[in-house]
């Protein structure tokens, strides 16, 4: 009873974050237009400021720290502002109804977020790739990394949803964890050997690694994959942990629904 | 017959955040609900309904006291309670506003684990009775505060639990939708579901729940059937039609004698609630301390509104 169950769950919220993208189009349009307009000024940076010799990696750089962003707002901020907006529509009264697991639910619309956002990632991709006739190294060994670093990344959006769910008025944390998420991804490793600590930036690196620097599997050594594998683990766990608090203590002061 | 849900001494005190000041919402509140039964859960505004309603559905947990739905305690086993119950809160009506009706019901369902090839006949079939057929593909955005709530209500429905919990069913709707709203409750009660609707609306209690707990500033007042409240309060209440006008001193006297009396002057009414029986022969010296005459002397109709207003004054300390 219990996996088809949560099965259902997560094709229901696939099915909404879909509907509610192709109904309110012009948003999702704008949305990739600011981010396209992003990678051209960067782009264009690139081309009159930078070195000549380097510019062919700097621009795949961009290239793909700007998706990356893209799905890393995606995967860790969304959730805060809508955590936010159902309890005063108190609609997230009605998720924490389901006999399924209010976690579980929010977790499914991650997932569907970050999955129906894919699409726009990859029509991003292409097109910033014809715009500056560069081309990237597409490997399916990107899709693992990928995996493990969106898990990351849920984990950290537990933990916006938690803060959200206690704070409700957390407009300008989320403000300013735009920046910070675009630290994370765009940071080079080998600049702040430390940052590994952090989420996601340990998968941001390794995506580059194969994309732009065109690292083959071997290329890649037991400690990156263990140290990308225990990051995700840990964040996705922690990010759980943290809200499950969070939930608990808004149960207690009555913060579900509006007051 | 046998308790469906017991609730046991809930208490709740909120901490109000920016003036540190304490607000006790519950305060041993205890109650059961047979299966099948239509519980009105009557109360003034912040008498602690809405709390109370919300430590039932767990969303909410208090600082004292459990609740049992089917023998489940809802704190220690959460999921496994909510399988039981479902809720129609107030406030937006708890529906998402960028969802058409039917989106909605297919959403909320899939959050319960229901699949959408289980769950599309039966939406089509509630939306029906319901009658919202013809705006199943409408936002929820665009439609009336009384399509929202029959909306919200079926979505209720659709869950198939043994209890629904009802926050202020008709709050703010006219008077048109209330009545139809009122109708739709009652063919819920009719499958044989237990339902418990939270009200300041004496109507609805009237009209569908057989049983009342009345709450006022965060205690059970009253915890009785509708009609053994009504008769309690019939056998006490008077009304006397005179002949002549009250003096000063015979009005002082009877707001001295009796907690609840009412005079009208032109109609020359007096309406009186006697405590003890005996107490009629009271109002009797009080008339003839000026010979007022009286032309007729019988039984008040009460209405429910009027028991309700006496329980929750008598709590409160006299107004
Ligand atoms: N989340 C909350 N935080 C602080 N005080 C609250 C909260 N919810 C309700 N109260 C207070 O508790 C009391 C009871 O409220 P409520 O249960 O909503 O009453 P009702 O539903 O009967 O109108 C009121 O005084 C209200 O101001
Ligand atoms: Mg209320």
């Amino acid at each position: 009873m219990r996996r088809p169950g949560v099965f259902n769950v997560l094709l229901a919220n696939l099915r909404k974050v879909a509907t509610e993208m192709r109904r309110y189009l012009p948003n999702t349009i704008s949305t990739v237009v600011t981010f396209y307009a992003i990678f051209l000024m960067f782009f264009l940076g690139i081309q009159v400021l930078g070195a000549p010799e380097s510019a062919e990696t700097n621009t795949q750089y961009v290239i793909v720290s700007t998706a990356l962003w893209f799905l890393a707002l995606m995967a860790m901020q969304g959730i805060g502002w809508e955590i936010t907006l159902e309890a005063t529509r108190g609609t997230l009264e009605q998720l924490y109804m389901s006999p399924i697991g209010a976690w579980r639910i929010l977790l499914a619309r991650m997932v569907g977020t970050v999955l129906v956002n894919l699409l726009i990632i990859v029509l991003m991709l292409f097109l910033s790739m014809a715009t500056a006739r560069q081309w990237l190294n597409l490997d399916l060994l990107t899709l693992p990394i990928l995996l493990l670093t969106i898990t990351g990344m849920l984990g950290v959006g537990f933990m916006v949803a938690g803060l959200s769910l206690v704070y409700k008025q957390v407009d300008s944390l989320l403000q300013i964890a735009q920046f910070v998420f675009l630290a994370f991804v765009a940071v080079p490793l080998s600049a702040l050997p430390l940052l590994e600590l952090a989420p996601v930036v340990k998968g941001a690196d390794m995506v580059r690694g194969v994309m732009v620097e065109r690292t083959p599997l071997t290329g890649f050594s037991v400690f990156d994959w263990l140290s990308l594998g225990l990051n995700a683990a840990v964040y996705f766990l922690l990010g759980i942990f943290l809200y499950g608090r969070a939930e608990r203590r808004a149960m207690n002061r009555g913060l579900l629904g509006q007051y | 017959m046998s308790a469906i849900v017991e609730v046991e001494g809930l208490t709740k005190r909120y901490h109000k955040r920016a003036s540190k000041e304490v607000v006790t919402a519950a305060d041993g509140i205890s109650f059961r609900v047979d299966e099948g039964e239509i519980l009105g859960l009557l109360g003034p505004n912040g008498a602690g309904k809405t709390t109370t309603i919300k430590m039932i559905c767990s969303l909410l947990k208090p600082d004292a006291g459990r609740v049992l739905v089917r023998g489940i305690d809802t704190q220690r086993h959460r999921l496994r309670a909510l399988r039981h119950l479902s809720a129609v809160l107030e406030g937006n009506r708890n529906l998402y506003w960028r969802l058409s009706v039917r989106e909605n019901m297919l959403y909320l369902a899939g959050n319960r684990g229901v699949s959408a090839r289980v769950a599309r006949p039966k939406i089509d079939a509630l939306l029906g009775r319901f009658g919202l057929s013809d705006k199943a593909d409408e936002l929820v955005n665009n439609l009336s505060r009384g399509m929202q709530q029959k909306l919200a209500l079926a979505v209720a429905m659709l869950a198939e639990t043994d209890v629904v919990l009802l926050d202020e069913p008709t709050l703010g709707l006219d008077v048109g939708t209330g009545l139809e709203v009122r109708e739709l409750l009652r063919d819920v009660a009719a499958e044989g579901r237990t339902v418990i609707i939270s009200t300041h609306d004496m109507a609805v209690v009237q009209e569908l729940c057989k049983r009342t707990v009345i709450i006022s500033a965060g205690r059970v007042v009253a915890d009785e059937r509708v009609s053994n409240l009504l008769a309690l309060f019939a056998t006490r209440g008077y009304r006397v039609s005179l002949g002549a006008p009250l003096s000063a001193e015979q009005e002082r006297r009877l707001a001295h004698t009796f907690a609840v009396f009412a005079y009208g002057e032109p109609e020359l009414v007096l309406n009186v609630t006697l405590e003890h029986p005996e107490d009629i022969y009271r109002l009797m010296e009080i008339l003839r301390l000026e010979r007022t005459p009286v032309e007729d002397l019988g039984r008040t109709q009460v209405d429910f509104e009027r028991v309700f207003l006496e329980l929750t004054r008598e709590e409160t300390g006299r107004i």
